[in-house]
């Protein structure tokens, strides 16, 4: 299986040798003494209850304000539902670079926000929301509120109907509904999500970077910093362990009770159901469409904003701008810096789609004919690089390949990226193979054919629709990925997003805005194509 | 379109394990050409697995599987030349009817005029030229399961294996359908395996009817060998209904319910008895009478003609029977 030696050789082995700097430089005798010292040393166990406090906070943030998008989606018509799932998957899908770029241009000390509430008096001074506590929650609900959403969703979905009008007859009211009905049922939805959540939250890097201040600090950073400035590897080893422990525990808890693969493969689209409409008081369902639909506009505003701003003549971020040109994405064009960037962004995205769409493919194929209990085994071997944070896998690539001189180039990035698209490229093919009735082969073979005549014509065919989501999703990946890039490429071989995380960290220059708002179109098309690919296969087969 | 295929096939103790689950337990079977033999017998008895042992789709434990004297256990499932119509048809959901007929000619590489004659003699057998451009999904379920037995048919196997094919239609258009599938075979003359569940459908069908239970054949023979002279209580069972019960006399009785008759008053009948009528059930050519004779229940079918000229009580009823007719198990 050339899955698990490429994940051996390029995942494991580089994450467990520098894990193991861990207890010391030297391997013969272990020794505890960074994993003491971070206990006992203020600063660090700041950091930790730092990390674990954020992660918490975004997780019930997050889960809050999921109900009453949730109970939007549930009450509208399927024509507002399908427009608000592309609210709700739409900065899903769109990096997080360009949000926190976004959110940024919206937040800062003269941004649109406190622009807004200053002309309109509410406050005299600007208040500051980013570069604190409230930008890394800010920043983090957006990037992380999906993850509950959907599976929220799921659950209320499945939710029988009949059993909101059986109590109602057995005389509930609508408080005793939703606290002793509705809650209990969608429970393992919303601890699916937030495990997920919670599990993304303390590894993550981006946002708390460029959103927090010095005071939120989170573990992620803690490790780039003690690698790049510090330079004390076996602490950020040690940093890392914990980490990783903490993650590798809430994915076996996840993986026991629900299965990662479901997030992926439920159709979070399928069959319209008769609306549920849980009879509420009208104020408090007015209440619920308010909240619901001030959330869906927290999702998307970002998202929207950067349009108009990328279009502003001057050199400053205005909202609305007083004037409009295309300066910025000429800028962009015209800058070698931008476009060399762009073209190592490119090359390692390429890499990527080359390196993991075969190995992806074989592998799903190759896991779909084990037996339940191997299969299980492999596929959650498979999704690992889902839930190990980037960073530990970033600086463990980094310590394997920088000795051997290899860690400044976008095709070894690009190998890299693999790792992180391997996953989605598995899970997606997975699905349609599942979807792929084994009759069809075995018909295929009585027939005369042999194996790669069968996959050329019949397999191949049938599960496109997933190699062209997981060619998607690799795509993305690489494309988005910076955690990597920061340890991969040097100032030659620098990759879009680290271009674009450089300049953040700085000052947003309106050119940054203007790549975002090209960022957003690409990911909307990708989106777009992926759609369009589906649903004409449906027709076909309606007709 | 005639086949030469004309060929036999050959089991001998043939057994075959899931892990620890014995699916086949020392299976033997003879099927001789242009033979119609059907696989009867519940789920989980070993029939379908018989079906894939042929095809290949599995490989024997130990045995042998011989197509004309010629052993195939060895052989890859595309060198064994064998049709297979599925339960679920599996046909190709991304080529059309005539792609999917095509498909088996294409990979023996025969050329496009050739394939496009054999596609469309076939399509014109089965009744689906005005189809042949749709989809499998735009097709009703009979037309699926045309489609499917065109393409096995098309290849000139030696063997058509079909698993459970009428399983998912509704009755009216399963009876339409084992129609189409007798005249089929009396016009090919092809030796088939056929597996199903449904005692009607085999009876209908078969030159040979194979009882299965538990991985083993029961009993083999013409479905008038399985009906009127079952080897055991089961085979009886599972062929129609059968009532066992002891006479006052102690004689033990196993009889169809079609053997037994209203015997009036006739006392002078020593094979008459009488039974309390418990229920008394219309069924259109047959009245199905449901009695208890000391507390055994006894089913009768009777003409409602002789019903109503013969029963002057109706609440007890003698019934009588030929000595000939009594099955001996």
């Amino acid at each position: 299986m050339p899955m698990v030696s490429f994940y051996l050789l390029v995942f494991v082995w580089p994450v467990i040798s520098f894990l193991l700097l861990s207890f010391g430089s030297d391997i013969s005798s272990p020794s505890l003494e960074h994993y003491e010292k971070i206990f006992q040393t203020s600063i660090y166990s700041r950091i930790l209850y730092n990390t674990f406090s954020i992660a918490a906070c975004v997780t019930i943030i997050s889960v809050i304000f999921s109900y009453p998008i949730v109970y939007l989606l549930i009450n509208v018509s399927e024509r507002m539902r399908r427009l608000l799932f592309i609210v709700v998957l739409l900065p899903f899908w769109t990096s997080a670079l360009v949000r926190t770029t976004a959110w940024i241009v919206i937040l800062q000390r003269n941004g649109i926000l406190n622009d807004l509430l200053m002309s309109s008096g509410i406050t005299a001074e600007p208040i500051s929301f980013v570069y604190n506590f409230s930008g890394v929650l800010i920043g983090m609900t957006h990037v992380m509120m999906p993850f509950i959403v959907f599976p929220l969703y799921a659950s209320y979905k499945d939710l029988d109907y009949s059993l909101i009008e059986a109590a109602e007859s057995l005389g509930s009211k609508s408080l005793q509904i939703t606290k002793r009905i509705i809650l209990p049922l969608t429970m393992p939805g919303v601890i699916a999500g937030s495990i997920i959540v919670f599990m993304s939250s303390i590894g993550y890097y981006i946002t708390p970077a460029l959103m927090g201040g010095p005071g939120q600090t989170m573990i992620a950073m803690l490790i780039e910093n003690n690698i790049n400035q510090t330079l004390n590897w076996e602490m950020a080893a040690s940093l890392s362990v914990i980490l990783l422990l903490v993650t590798l525990m809430l994915f076996i808890i996840f993986q026991k009770y629900f299965g990662f693969d479901k997030l992926l493969t439920s159709n979070i689209q399928k069959g319209s159901r008769k609306n549920f409409t849980q009879s509420k008081s009208s104020v408090e369902k007015s209440i619920m469409y308010i909240i619901g639909i001030l959330v869906c506009i927290f999702l998307i505003a970002p998202i929207i904003i950067v349009f108009p701003m990328s279009l502003g003549a001057s050199p400053f971020l205005e909202f609305p701008p007083s004037e409009y040109s295309f300066r910025w994405f000429e800028s962009f064009f015209n800058d070698k810096r931008w476009i060399r960037a762009l073209w190592n962004s490119l090359i390692a995205a390429t890499v990527t789609m080359t390196v993991s769409l075969p190995i992806g493919t074989l592998a799903a194929i190759g896991v779909s004919k084990m037996r339940a209990n191997l299969r299980l085994f492999f596929e959650t071997f498979f999704i690992t690089p889902m839930v190990i944070p980037v960073i530990i896998f970033a600086v463990g690539l980094f310590y394997f390949l920088a000795p051997l001189g290899l860690n400044s180039s976008p095709i070894i990035l690009g190998l890299a990226h693999s790792i992180l698209a391997l996953p989605f490229v598995f899970l997606t093919v997975r699905a349609s193979l599942k979807g792929f009735d084994n009759n069809l082969e075995l018909a295929a073979f009585s027939l005369g054919s042999n194996w790669p005549n069968m996959f050329k014509k019949i397999m191949l065919p049938i599960i496109t629709p997933g190699l062209l989501a997981g060619a998607i999703f690799a795509f993305i990946q690489s494309f988005d990925d910076v955690v990597l890039a920061l340890f991969l490429t040097n100032i030659k071989s620098r990759t879009l997003p680290r271009v674009m995380f450089e300049g953040i960290s700085h000052e947003i220059d309106p050119t940054i805005v203007a790549i975002s708002v090209l960022l957003i179109t690409l990911t909307i098309s990708l989106f777009l194509i992926n759609n369009l690919f589906l649903s004409g296969n449906h027709n076909e087969n309606e007709k | 379109m005639k086949t030469k295929n004309n060929n036999s096939l050959l089991l001998e103790a043939i057994e075959k394990n899931y892990d620890s689950v014995k699916a086949l337990k020392g299976v033997s079977l003879k099927i001789h050409p242009g033979e119609f033999c059907t696989l009867l017998g519940a789920s989980g008895s070993g029939k379908s697995t018989i079906l894939r042992v042929i095809a290949g789709f599995e490989t024997l434990d130990s045995g042998r599987l011989e197509i004309n004297d010629e052993d195939m256990s060895k052989m890859s499932i595309a060198e064994r030349n064998i049709g297979m119509v599925f339960q679920n048809y599996a046909l190709f959901p991304h080529m059309d009817v005539f792609q999917n007929i095509a498909f088996g000619l294409e990979m023996r590489k025969l050329d496009k005029s050739q394939i496009k004659e054999k596609v469309n003699e076939v399509l014109e057998l089965v009744g689906l030229t005005n189809q042949k451009k749709r989809l499998p999904s735009a097709l009703s379920g009979g037309q699926q399961q045309r489609v499917a037995l065109a393409r096995a048919i098309v290849i000139e196997p030696k063997i058509l294996l079909m698993d459970e094919p009428l399983g998912a239609l509704d009755k009216n258009l399963r009876n339409e359908m084992q129609k189409q599938i007798k005249n089929l075979h009396k016009n090919l003359n092809i030796t088939v395996v056929y597996v199903t569940h449904d005692q009607d459908e085999a009876m209908f069908l078969s030159d040979k009817i194979v009882l299965m239970d538990e991985g083993k054949i029961i009993q083999t023979g013409t479905c008038e060998e399985l009906y009127t002279n079952p080897k055991n209580r089961f085979v009886a069972n599972f062929l129609g209904e059968c009532n066992f019960f002891t006479l006052d006399s102690g004689k033990k009785i196993s009889i169809r319910p079609e053997c037994l008759r209203i015997s009036g008053d006739n006392k002078n009948d020593r094979n008459s008895f009488q039974v309390d009528v418990e229920d008394v059930v219309f069924q259109g050519r047959m009245i199905k009478l449901i009695g208890n004779y000391n507390e055994q229940e006894i089913i009768a079918s009777i003409s409602p003609l002789e019903y109503e000229l013969e029963s002057n009580h109706k609440d007890k009823i003698f019934l009588t029977y030929d000595s000939e007719s009594l099955m001996n198990i």
